[in-house]
């Protein structure tokens, strides 16, 4: 059975992936950004932190990551995009803002399958 | 940052992203594995100045100073182009790759794209300046 960070990496990677499809969907129709995508986006980064905890166990136990530095290059990078992106559109509701969603949506999915190979 | 919308929003968004996975990785691979292929990691580390200067370029040129957008993209341009087919030609330089090996195969070929996108923005966005005028 898959560890727990495992799971929820299955879990973040579903997610993300779900966010970018809808948040593109939202910029081809050329509507405006509606808050629930917001709060989807900070759900993610929710399941982003509980995965970056979950995945702190590997640093201190005995099975240590191949490359610990590219490791906590990723774990870090996982939650740090999201904030990011979410600042660099703050008070931009057009729908150019929901395409910088989907472009920092499909990011995490990458990061995250590239920290589960790297763990 | 300007909060005026638009296409460039979103290439601002790939030029961060890019910016720090090449530094990141550039880092990486030069302080942990340095004699593996120096060439290639050297040249992933420009790749990362390259992206943080393109970000500035385009920032800059969506706010109507497209002149260091219309050199910088164009240096993007030559440098994917270069280092890529370097990486098919001479591939005793690359013993491991760089950001930009084969164009940009390992990220999807985005490396390829990034400044043909950023170029024809950036035409849009010297009409719409005269325009303005």
């Amino acid at each position: 059975m898959p560890s727990v960070s495992t799971q929820i990496t299955y879990i973040v990677v579903g997610y993300a992936v779900l966010v970018a499809v809808l948040a593109l969907v939202i910029a081809l129709r050329r509507r405006e950004r509606p808050r629930w995508l917001d709060q989807m986006v900070w759900m993610l980064e929710l399941l982003l932190i509980v995965r970056a905890l979950a995945g702190l166990g590997p640093l201190v136990g005995d099975d240590e990551p191949d490359s610990t530095s590219t490791y906590v290059g990723y774990l870090i990078a996982s939650i740090c995009v999201l904030p990011i992106a979410m600042k660099s559109i703050e008070g931009d509701r057009a729908v150019w803002s929901s395409a910088v969603v989907a472009v920092a949506a499909l990011a995490i999915g990458v990061i995250a399958v590239r920290l589960e190979m790297t763990a | 940052m300007s909060t005026r919308s638009g296409p460039h929003k979103v290439l601002l968004a790939f030029y961060a992203l890019f910016t720090l996975a090449a530094g990141a990785r550039a880092l990486v691979q030069l302080t942990t594995q340095y004699d593996e292929a120096p060439v290639a990691y050297w040249l992933s580390l420009a790749a990362a100045v390259t992206y943080a200067l393109g970000w500035y370029a385009i920032r800059e040129a969506s706010a109507g100073r497209t002149g260091f957008a219309s050199v910088m993209l164009w240096i993007e341009l030559a440098g994917v182009l270069t280092v890529g087919t370097l990486s098919i030609a001479v591939e005793r330089w690359f013993p491991d790759a760089s950001v930009w090996s084969d164009y940009g195969i390992g990220y999807g070929f985005v490396p390829a794209v990034l400044p043909i996108a950023g170029l024809l923005w950036l035409r849009r966005q010297k009409q719409d300046t005269r325009t303005n005028l």
